[in-house]
């Protein structure tokens, strides 16, 4: 067969795909349609719109990284430290309290001093200082806070930024430590969408003196990214459980559902809690040598239809690893795992991959496991079927024939087996394992532990899906074709049973965003300081409820996004309800 | 089938769930990066034992059987769980199982009054929702649901005590209405300072040395540790020594009761949130049935026919989220007993994670598992009382 000789095939795909995105641009506006028509929704969606813009353009609208502190208080002296409060809208943003030692000053003999930012570390990793331009003295106190005569200090006329310190003051030994109060020309607080001369804070600061109006704004991507990637996955996941226990029904099913039950039994967040503990030692997520190894060659084993069945079991024509009952693979493969776990066969299993940490052993392994994968493909039925001849070395030739209109599906393997020498040789610098996460820290710890608790819930709604649509007509028409199972699953029943999907997809966005704030408010999600939303409504307890501000706000955005999203989904429910089908 | 068969067959069906819990929660235990050998012996791990020549270390994980396979411990932990040892805290140097026994109440006390609290708020507006379809009010309290689920409950929580709790130079709102100082609801504790506390200097309250047995000294030996069920049943002679405000039992049910009231009205919002969407839709579902019809067609007034023929009928479905609800809130109550200072599982599971004290972490998963399967099995038996053809199935 020749590439030409698919011409007709692929015009006729290409007609399919241009109507199937025809279908789609007409289902959306009728969706549009029905979705615009609930205030609610509408408001939802923009909700959930500003927020994302809000979280992409944060470093535009923040005034300051939430790293960076520009009214931090460390000054150049080391005295101490004393962290201010600004309340929301106050103006006390561009003020700052600078003490001076009089003593330093004494010692290296000088009577002035420059109004100094705080400590910043420089892209050389030098500390270093700015020089503000004082707008306005204030006042000046003594190390008690009580205010002294302003005339005792006064700014230099030709340079905005020193500060004379009179002799009377430098004389007197009794003063150790005067503090200057000044206003700054703050051109970094300012928010370009504010008027010129309302620099103020408007979510005031926190007790380390940041910008709490920043921190919340750099806390969206914290959420945004946590609600994303923990609902893909347990979507993800959910499905596949759901879908396998709702297809093969039975005792597979059976199984299944006692598990989401143990998982149901308990509540989720005691659930995450205990998981987040177990997680807690774990400092980069890996995978064992042994199983990367294994993994996608038992995935091959039972995918492919194997030449190698024929073989030892002649007369199962076209048998393969993947029509068995699955709950004998299954049985299989728990049982294999219970013996190593329970009966200490984890040494032995151990002993069998130890591995020297050289390059040289991984590279071996991987050639191993490429050999073996390309055993299984070579031997694979219906690849040999397709091609005009047998045999590994035309296969790898094919690859490169680009005529060949099959020179994708060997592209493939050969992606395959290219990524696989990368995996096992490069990755990871462990004795016997592969790092999948390298940085795993306490947020990926909330990212897992909620994946964990939350797919059960899907596993039972895509169950229910499959169920119903399993029933139909056509899925009956395609299994009498002989469609197999896997065939029918994905593009029969699947692209069937996603509507609710969407709706449960959009809610638990929401869903794992407040509980994952619940987490880091427990004290179990984000390292101290991050700028994420439950972490800050908890450093803001300390100060609760006179500060109540540092409460306030990290909760209403909390509150803000989970219910844009909330919104939205029961919007989608309406769109995607066969009651507005019409 | 038979009402007592229906019973049996749903308790058993209890028995597989019940048995992966308990594999579930040795899991965790295994997971967690804690010797717990190590951390009983403590300092004198290191020492010898001159008889065997072992080491401290060495004995107690002999003891505690942690050099056995993976299975043999777990039999071990079975058979323990079965005998009424849960263990031993290494937090609170107590027996898990009195650590559990003293906490489970208190949470279980927050998560029912909450329900009390939240049931009637979420039926009420799912009923008026549901019959004022489609106009304002519906609209309205259908953003309310979704905005009920939406609030961090931490932060609800926290808000509520700004706001019934404290004076009006911080935020509340209390003292110009109620003409009260400092807000009118108490916002920390079970009870009054005055009488939580009563011998706090005998360390009986201090929860490092004690765990939560925070008794007040007028708890009854034989306590069920409700404390709105005890304060109600105390005697006024074994109060009066305690403390002159409190001599009569009503005043002590009184201080308990108001007490309970933000962190229950707190957990009672998520619930409530979700049971009106419930009951809308059941209520709606139930209107297009034919008895409804029937009903008006007899000519009975419409309040008849929605309060006595389709609530009744509503409010059948509306049970088996009750189960829910309870797992529901005891989840809730991790998050809001630190902040109302209630000693319940929410605080002995955090700090039990906290310590990786694992005994009474798998106390806590296990006692909270068999809450919810027990809430679950009453409303189900419930159920089969109240609609008969489910007990056919």
């Amino acid at each position: 067969m020749s590439w030409e000789d698919g011409a007709e095939d692929r015009a006729e795909s290409l007609r399919r795909i241009k109507e199937s995105a025809a279908q789609a641009r007409y289902d959306f506006k009728r969706g549009w349609k029905i979705y615009r028509r609930s205030l609610l929704a509408v408001i939802g969606l923009l909700m959930v719109i500003s927020i994302s813009v809000v979280s992409i353009f944060a470093d535009d609208i923040a005034v300051e990284h939430p790293g960076r502190n520009l009214q931090d208080t460390r000054d150049v002296w080391h005295i101490d430290y004393e962290p201010r409060k600004a309340a929301p809208f106050s103006e006390e943003c561009d003020t700052r309290y600078q003490k001076v030692s009089l003593t330093e000053l004494r010692r290296w003999d000088a009577n002035g001093t420059n109004a100094l930012s705080p400590t910043r570390v420089a892209d050389n990793n030098l500390f270093y200082y700015d020089i503000l331009v004082v707008t306005e003295f204030i006042e000046l106190q003594n190390r008690n806070g009580v205010t002294l005569a302003s005339d005792l200090v006064t700014l230099e006329s030709s340079n905005n930024s020193y500060f004379w310190i009179s002799d009377e003051l430098i004389e007197n030994n009794s003063v150790t430590q005067i503090k200057l109060v000044y206003k700054f020309e703050n051109d970094a607080m300012h928010h370009w969408w504010l008027p010129d001369g309302y620099d103020v804070c408007i979510f005031g600061t926190n007790d380390e003196g940041q910008d709490l109006f920043s921190k919340i704004l750099y806390g969206s991507r914290v959420s945004l990214t946590i609600g994303f990637t923990v609902a893909t996955l347990t979507v993800i996941i959910g499905t596949i459980i759901g879908s396998i226990s709702g297809y093969f029904g039975g005792r597979v099913d059976e199984v299944i559902m006692r598990i989401t039950d143990i998982f149901f039994a308990v509540p989720g967040l005691i659930l995450a809690l205990a998981f987040v503990a177990a997680l807690q030692a774990v400092d980069n997520f890996t995978i064992p040598l042994a199983l990367a190894f294994l993994a996608p060659i038992i995935a091959l084993a039972f995918y492919a239809r194997s030449n190698i069945i024929e073989v030892f079991m002649p007369g199962s024509e076209g048998t393969s690893f993947s029509k068995l009952n699955p709950l004998i693979i299954l049985g299989i493969g728990s049982g294999v795992l219970l013996l190593i776990i329970l009966f200490d066969a984890y040494r032995f299993w151990h002993g069998i991959f130890e591995l020297r940490d050289t390059r040289f052993w991984r590279l071996l392994l991987s050639f191993l496991a490429i050999f073996i994968i390309a055993g299984l493909l070579t031997l694979d039925k219906r690849l040999i079927d397709n091609f005009t001849t047998d045999g590994f070395s035309n296969r790898a030739l094919n690859v490169f024939d680009w005529k060949n209109p099959y020179r994708y599906l060997s592209f493939r393997t050969l992606v395959i087996f290219v990524a696989s020498i990368a995996l096992f040789s490069w990755s990871g610098n462990s004795e016997n394992e592969i790092v999948i996460i390298d940085n795993f820290d306490r947020l990926w710890k909330i990212q897992i532990a909620l994946v964990f608790t939350g797919w059960p819930g899907y596993a039972r709604l895509i169950r229910g899906q499959v169920l119903y649509v399993k029933e139909m007509t056509f899925v009956e028409a395609a299994r009498s074709v002989g469609a197999p199972s896997g065939r029918i699953m994905f593009r029969h029943i699947l692209p069937n049973a996603w509507a609710p999907l969407l709706v449960a997809f959009t809610l638990d966005i929401g869903g794992t965003i407040l509980s994952a704030s619940g987490l880091s408010f427990i004290g179990l999600g984000a390292e101290p300081g991050a700028a994420e939303w439950g972490k800050l409504v908890s450093d803001g307890r300390a100060h609760f409820p006179q500060d109540y501000w540092l409460v306030l706000f990290p909760g209403l955005a909390i509150a803000y996004t989970t219910l844009g999203f909330n919104l939205l989904g029961d919007g989608l429910r309406d769109v995607v309800d066969p009651k507005n089908r019409r | 089938m038979k009402t007592g068969e229906f019973i049996v067959r749903r308790i058993l069906l209890l028995i597989p769930v019940m048995i992966g819990v308990t594999v579930f929660t040795f899991a965790i235990a295994q997971i967690i990066p804690a010797d717990p050998a190590a951390i009983l012996c403590g300092e004198r791990c290191g020492l010898v034992d001159p008889v065997t020549g072992k080491t401290m270390l060495e004995l107690q994980r002999e003891r505690l059987g942690l050099n056995e396979p993976v299975i043999v411990q777990f039999k071990l932990y079975i058979e323990n769980l079965l005998a009424g040892d849960w263990g031993e805290s290494t937090t609170y140097n107590r027996p898990t199982s009195d650590v559990v026994r003293d906490a489970a109440p208190v949470t279980l006390e927050m998560a029912l009054f909450a329900l009390l609290m939240g049931y009637p708020i979420g039926i009420t507006l799912g009923i008026l929702s549901a019959v004022w379809q489609d106009q304002v009010f519906d609209h309205i309290s259908r953003f309310l649901a979704i905005a009920f689920v939406s609030l961090p409950i931490f932060w609800l929580a926290m808000m509520l005590q700004l706001i019934f709790g404290t004076g009006p130079e911080v935020g509340g709102i209390c003292d110009p209405i109620f003409g009260t100082e400092g807000g009118c609801l108490p916002i920390y504790g079970r009870h009054d300072a005055a009488l939580t506390y009563p011998d706090r200097t005998s360390n009986l309250c201090d929860t490092a040395i004690t765990g939560i047995a925070c008794y007040p000294s007028w708890y009854p030996s034989g306590g069920t540790g409700f404390h709105l069920v005890d304060s109600w049943f105390v005697t006024d002679e074994a109060l009066a020594n305690i403390h002159p405000d409190y001599a009569s039992n009503s005043k002590l049910f009184n201080d308990t009761l108001v007490h309970l009231v933000l962190p229950s009205f707190t957990l009672g919002i998520a619930s409530a949130g979700s049971l009106l969407r419930y009951m809308r839709a059941s209520l709606l579902e139930v209107m297009n049935e034919d008895y409804v019809r029937t009903a008006r067609a007899k000519g009975l007034s419409e309040s008849r026919v929605i309060i006595v023929h389709a609530c009744r009928n509503a409010l059948v479905p509306i049970l088996t989220i009750l189960g829910f609800s309870i797992g529901g809130a005891i989840g809730g109550a991790v998050l809001t007993e630190s902040i109302f200072a209630f000693y319940g599982m929410g605080n002995v599971a955090v700090d039990a994670i906290i310590n990786l004290d694992y005994s009474v972490l798998m106390g806590v998963t296990l006692i909270t598992a068999i809450i919810f399967l027990m809430s679950n099995l009453i409303v189900d038996l419930l159920y089969g009382v109240v609609d008969p053809r489910v007990r056919l199935e």
